[in-house]
């Protein structure tokens, strides 16, 4: 399988070619330090596949995985980004790439994404594919702390960084009994039994951060 | 962004921001002589003339009109009496136009004219009534008073207007400084540290002994908690989705971010996405950031409504909190540096911020701000 790699920095070019090379059936071809040149090089090569860095001088991003796809409609692109998926992901999807990886993860997930994309498939990563899933679930409503008013879900955020139910009454300036009443009602609407299930709930959900 | 771009932004100084040349000599002031009698004009010019300022004159209502809307006068003397347009509708007519609608009028009138017709001067907006013939003396300290007046409003304007110019430089140095700044942390000792974790990798995968692969991993999370902080670093200077996705989508997130970082529910209205100029969008989005601020900070608010709106004139964000409200004492404070630091990075492009509170009702900021016209 021939492979173009495209990023601005000879470090991290480096790292992928050494990556790359535990494949046997892989083998860099070209290799391109901006968008320019990888358009460049995508022409003049014969390649099955491309590995590009989302974020490069001059064209990249979403503007050089259009042009490419509109070139060579058929060949997978996977991109590469320093940021992490909540941020370009799902657009990189959207406009026809095979698979987003971010760098700190390429490591792991490298070797297994060119090979699922190498067989035409897609490479979704496990908290992309959960950003996908938030995305087109038709109805956001149905999370449960969605049925919290205002006042009990800011209640349950403050319970969920640990603050004691003192300092959430000076805080919002209500009385420490009121306070208790919210967890009470906070809990049951979110069927939790403790203040230790509540903040495994806001992590999971990703409701602090 | 590419650095092509960040050069062609890259400010200049504003002119006027340099140092001073020392201006002594003053420049002269305007005043407007109107009267229908030739001999009476000279007669003032005379007298007027030590005073060393740029005497204009007009012979009658329409030409003080056309002298008025092109020039801003220290003071006008104006005859009461005179053929077509009298003194006191030229006056009206002066003072009814925006750049003339503060400048002192001194009617002069014959020793003939009544009480009543001095009423009618101050009502079309005389400052002052001299009755002829005029005692030299006199008139030359009441037109000099409105000179150093004249003089010092218009040296007030100027240092506003320099320090506004300031202002506007200060926030685009910054926002070049915290974008080159944020951009050298995340691409360059990023792509380090991705480096970095690959070799490592490299090593880890080789490595046979425990507790030598125990090491390595060690050092993959360390490095991943360092990426972690590099990016949140500069995603904190400046969301890179300013500029790779625009205003709508940093906007999304910010108020995701919000919400998150302080449990307060945001709930955003936005319209699809369109390119906008990226110097209005940096202002929109550092105005949102600000608000975002002073709800967390001072509402008590537990729930924050944001709809931001664009369409070809011009775009539009409106914030409402349920929180305590704003007093109006907090609108003007000393302590609202904030509140003006919004109001001027609007007012740069020609936009408004607009902020209301009710006590216990919460507060609503509404900004908007012209599109630039694209040339």
């Amino acid at each position: 399988m021939r492979i173009l790699i495209a990023d601005d920095h000879p470090i991290v070019r480096h790292g992928l070619k050494q990556m790359l090379a535990s494949d046997p059936a892989a083998t860099v071809v070209g290799e391109a330090t901006n968008g320019d040149e990888a358009l460049e090089l995508a022409r003049k090569v014969e390649w099955d596949m491309a590995i590009f860095d989302f974020s490069m001088p001059g064209r990249s991003g979403l503007d050089l995985l259009g042009d490419i796809k509109k070139e060579f409609p058929g060949k997978p692109v996977l991109i590469l980004s320093m940021h992490s998926e909540d941020v370009h992901g799902s657009r990189v999807l959207r406009a026809g790439g095979a698979g987003y990886i971010t760098k700190d993860s390429a490591p792991q997930e490298l070797t297994t994404a060119v090979r699922k994309v190498a067989n035409g498939g897609k490479y979704v990563s496990a908290s992309l594919a959960e950003i996908l899933a938030s995305e087109c679930s038709s109805d956001p409503q149905k999370a449960l702390h969605e049925k919290l008013s205002d006042r009990e879900y800011r209640v349950m955020w403050l319970l969920a960084t640990g603050k004691q139910i003192s300092e959430i009454a000076r805080e919002m300036g209500l009385s420490p009994s009121t306070v208790s009443t919210y967890r009470t009602r906070i809990l049951r609407k979110l069927s939790l039994a403790s203040n230790a299930a509540l903040v495994h709930y806001a992590v999971r959900h990703q409701l602090v951060g | 962004m590419s650095e092509a771009a960040t050069a062609a932004r890259s400010a200049a100084v504003p002119e006027g921001l340099s140092p001073e040349v020392t201006s002594e000599a003053a420049p002269q002031a305007k005043i407007l002589l109107v009267d229908d009698e030739p001999k009476s004009l000279f007669a003032l010019q005379e007298l007027l003339s030590t005073l060393g300022q740029n005497l204009m004159i007009a012979q009658s209502g329409e030409e003080a009109l056309r002298l008025a809307l092109k020039n801003d006068f220290a003071v006008i003397l104006l005859d009461v009496r005179m053929p077509g347009i009298d003194g006191f509708e030229t006056a009206r007519l002066i003072r009814s136009r925006e750049r003339s609608r503060l400048t002192p009028i001194i009617f002069l009138t014959a020793a003939a004219d009544e009480m009543g017709s001095m009423f009618r001067g101050y009502e079309v907006g005389a400052v002052d009534y001299l009755q002829k013939p005029v005692v030299p003396e006199i008139l030359k300290s009441k037109v000099a008073v409105f000179v150093e007046l004249h003089r010092k409003s218009e040296r007030l304007k100027e240092s506003e207007d320099k320090l506004r110019r300031l202002a506007a430089h200060l926030i685009s140095v910054r926002e070049e400084e915290r974008a080159h700044i944020a951009r050298e942390i995340h691409d360059e000792l990023g792509q380090v540290l991705t480096g970095l974790k690959m070799e490592v990798t490299w090593l880890a995968k080789r490595l046979r002994e425990k507790p030598l692969v125990e090491k390595t991993d060690s050092m993959c999370k360390l490095i991943d908690t360092t990426v972690q902080t590099v990016r949140k670093i500069a995603t904190g200077l400046r969301p890179e989705m300013l500029d790779d996705m625009g205003l709508i989508a940093a906007v999304a997130w910010q108020a995701k971010e919000f919400q998150k970082r302080t449990g307060i529910r945001c709930r955003a209205k936005l319209p699809p996405e369109v390119k906008l100029d990226i110097d209005v969008s940096t202002t929109m989005f550092r105005i949102f950031q600000e608000i975002l601020t002073n709800v967390a900070r001072h509402s008590r608010a537990t729930r924050v409504d944001m709809e931001l709106g664009v369409n070809d004139e011009r775009v539009s964000l409106e914030v409402t909190d349920n929180g305590v409200g704003i007093a109006d004492s907090d609108l003007n404070g000393k302590k609202s540096l904030g509140l003006l630091g919004m109001h001027e990075r609007a007012l740069l492009f020609g936009g408004e911020v607009k902020i209301t509170g009710t006590a216990g009702h919460g507060t609503r900021v509404s900004v908007s701000i012209p599109l630039r016209q694209r040339t």
